[in-house]
């Protein structure tokens, strides 16, 4: 089979610092991917590389999405082929309104295949009942005063809207209540299917009951340490992350 | 006399120039007695007031020398053509077309037949309404006195108007003042008196015009006077072109539970030296004052803001947000000014600033004199660049990066293009913003 989204031995730093040290794993079509990491592993340093944040820079390696090096694209043109970064921190955009924001990002994904502007509003309307978001949302400024699990369903809502077709969820979960991340999980469920890959990245093994992953990676000091299948992911539902913890010695892991 | 004395004598027998002893009588005779003695009270005060220079404070940012009057022949002709009607006349009750010096006045709803106000020209006004021009004319918002430029508008105005909105009159649509200056060489000295007495309501709207090819002078001066309780909207468009130079000096005066509301829209001309502001002069009476300026190429906006409170339980709060590129250079100052006894008094001022290009300067000033006390005072100024994550959060979604700027720059002014009252005013400033943002982005 040939790879859907292949990250080779990637290596980046932020200002001089290394935070990725050669780090790989490939996301198949149709699977979905969870990667676990203590903090400072570069758990968000790979969700920034991946969408292409002018800070990180990349030292070594590559990411390949159906074929194509995206490294050597700009954001805006990783977001066109189909790829999506949910933020774990979303920033405040005063000024620019939801709607206007996302009919923006519609218009650029879509392109030729754009929405009218009617059609595209009873599709996000829709959209936003799916995921919980008020529909006075619209006519306010991006993420500005928002609550923290309102940014994260706005991302989600971000994600309904362009539907792209492989995702990156850093660190959705966090700091979210169990209903909004029940709600957040159904509306990361409605696009997961044959046509799209999804990698979870996350703290906490809670979203993984909601979000089934195929596939479990281990991120420790900017490598995968340990990677595993349905049986890893089944032990660790079994058995939580403390699991991982005494694998891999605290130290590694410290939270 | 003492050496400043001396020295200030001297500097006061500079005119400027153009603006000389011959060209004050040939301007004045015969003319109505009453305009004649308004302007000679404005001319000797012109005479007796120093001219400013670079060195002075006001016009440290901004050297006088850059106006040169000895380039543009005092007074624009009456026009040959006529304005073209525009597609904004509709939104307004009355619509009154500057063109060169001539002035025509359209009362499109009738309102001036009916009494419901009066639009008039200076000179018109001083025949009919004698009482109002001695009171209002150079009165407590602009006396003579208060600089050089100001007493010369006061001595030499070619454009006078005048309006007057009765007791308890509320205009539906407002009163719309159209500039179109055409005439290469001339100074356009207008001079705009409004007067809103008790209890009225109305908006005005000014937009000037020029072409980028007419080379220009314009020393305006206007004075707004807000009875009690009455509500005043005033909202300029500045979109002069590139060979218009403007020096203006504003001034709103407030009474008790009465309100201004006034946007400046600077956007054009080449040097602009602007002061204006508001005197919340009678208890519970307000100021909102909102602002937005932009500069690219190498054009100059400087601009001074007055929030004066002299009386107590008076609020004012001000926005001003611009943005400089290429080798523009905003100058932002804003006083705040609590008179003695003025207790209770609520005062805000916010200037935000977007540096977009290496070349742009922004500088901005801000200050404060208090005489009393038991007030509550703010004042806060940012100058800096579009924040990185917010760009790279909009690329992140497809935006494209100019896209992305251009958005963030456009949220920027968002709030103050959110209080225009007009859609065909708010769609022109965000159409020029665009003009300057796609030719620089």
């Amino acid at each position: 089979m040939s790879s859907y989204f292949e990250i080779n031995e990637l290596k980046a730093e932020i200002e001089g610092k290394p935070i990725l040290n050669g780090l790989s794993l490939t996301v198949a079509k149709g699977e979905t991917h969870a990667l676990m990491g203590p903090n400072g592993s570069g758990k968000s340093t790979l969700a920034n590389v991946i969408m292409g944040h002018p800070a990180y820079e990349v030292t070594g390696g590559e990411i390949l999405f159906e074929g194509e090096n995206i490294l050597e694209l700009d954001p805006e043109e990783r977001a066109r082929k189909g790829l999506f970064l949910a933020f774990q921190y979303p920033v405040a955009v005063p000024g620019v309104t939801v709607a206007s924001f996302l009919k923006h990002a519609h218009d650029a994904v879509y392109g030729e295949k754009k929405l009218k502007a009617a059609e595209f509003l009873k599709q996000l309307r829709a959209d936003m009942d799916f995921v919980g978001v008020d529909q006075t949302f619209l006519n306010r400024y991006l993420n500005d005063g928002f609550s923290g699990g309102e940014k994260k369903r706005m991302e989600i809502l971000q994600m309904l809207t362009l539907r792209p077709r492989m995702a990156v969820m850093d660190e959705t979960d966090s700091g979210l209540d169990i209903d909004a991340l029940k709600v957040v999980s159904m509306g990361v469920n409605k696009l997961v299917g044959a046509e799209f890959g999804l990698l979870v990245i996350t703290h906490y093994e809670r979203i993984l009951r909601y979000i089934h992953p195929d596939h479990l990676h281990v991120l420790i000091d900017g490598k995968v340490a340990f990677s595993g299948g349905p049986e890893l992911v089944k032990r660790l539902e079994e058995e939580g992350y403390d699991w991982v913890r005494n694998e891999f010695g605290k130290e590694a892991l410290m939270a | 006399m003492s050496m400043n004395d001396t020295a200030l004598a001297e500097k006061a027998s500079e005119t400027i120039a153009g603006f000389t002893e011959e060209a004050f009588s040939a301007l004045t005779q015969p003319g109505n007695p009453l305009l004649r003695g308004k302007r000679e009270e404005a001319f000797a005060e012109y005479l007796r007031l120093p001219a400013p220079h670079a060195f002075d404070e006001e016009w440290r940012k901004t050297d006088p020398a850059l106006f040169r009057f000895d380039t543009w022949s005092a007074l624009p002709s009456a026009a040959a053509g006529s304005v073209q009607p525009t597609d904004w006349d509709s939104a307004f009750d009355v619509v009154v077309q500057v063109d060169g010096a001539s002035v025509s006045i359209e009362d499109r709803t009738g309102i001036l037949s009916a009494g419901r106000a009066y639009v008039a020209s200076l000179f018109d006004a001083a025949e009919e309404h004698p009482d109002w021009v001695q009171q209002y004319l150079q009165g407590a918002a602009l006396p003579a006195s208060t600089d050089k430029f100001t007493a010369l508008n006061g001595a030499f105005w070619n454009v006078g108007i005048f309006i007057h909105i009765p007791e308890g009159t509320k205009l539906e649509k407002g009163i719309f003042l159209r500039y179109r200056q055409r005439e290469t060489g001339a100074v356009l000295i207008p001079r705009l008196v409004i007067v809103a007495e008790s209890g009225s309501e109305a908006t005005v709207v000014e937009h000037l015009e020029s072409d980028d090819e007419v080379s220009m002078g314009v020393v305006s001066a206007r004075e707004l006077y807000v009875d009690q309780a009455a509500r005043l909207k005033f909202l300029t468009l500045q979109e002069w072109g590139r060979g218009t130079y403007q020096i203006g000096n504003d001034m709103a005066v407030v009474q008790r539970d009465a309100q201004v509301d006034w946007i400046t829209l600077n956007l054009g001309s080449q040097i602009s030296k602007l002061k204006f502001g508001s005197d919340v002069a009678g208890p519970g009476s307000s100021a909102e004052l909102d602002g937005i300026f932009c500069t690219d190429t190498d054009q100059h906006i400087d601009q001074t803001t007055l929030q004066i409170h002299s009386a107590p339980h008076t609020y004012s709060r001000l926005l001003y947000k611009g943005a400089v590129m290429d080798q523009g250079h905003s100058v932002y100052r804003g006083i705040i000014q609590a008179k003695p006894g003025a207790i209770k008094v609520d005062a805000y001022q916010t200037n935000n600033n977007l540096v977009l290009s290496n070349g742009a300067i922004a500088d901005t000033i801000p200050g404060l004199l208090i005489d009393a006390d038991d007030l509550k005072c703010s004042h806060g100024a940012t100058i800096g660049n579009l924040d990185e994550n917010q760009v790279f959060y909009l690329r992140a979604r497809g935006i494209p990066e100019h896209e992305a700027r251009k958005l963030l720059i456009l949220g920027f002014y968002d709030e103050i293009l959110d209080r225009i009252p007009y859609a065909s005013i708010r769609d022109r400033v965000h159409e020029l913003l665009v003009e300057k943002l796609d030719r620089v982005l």
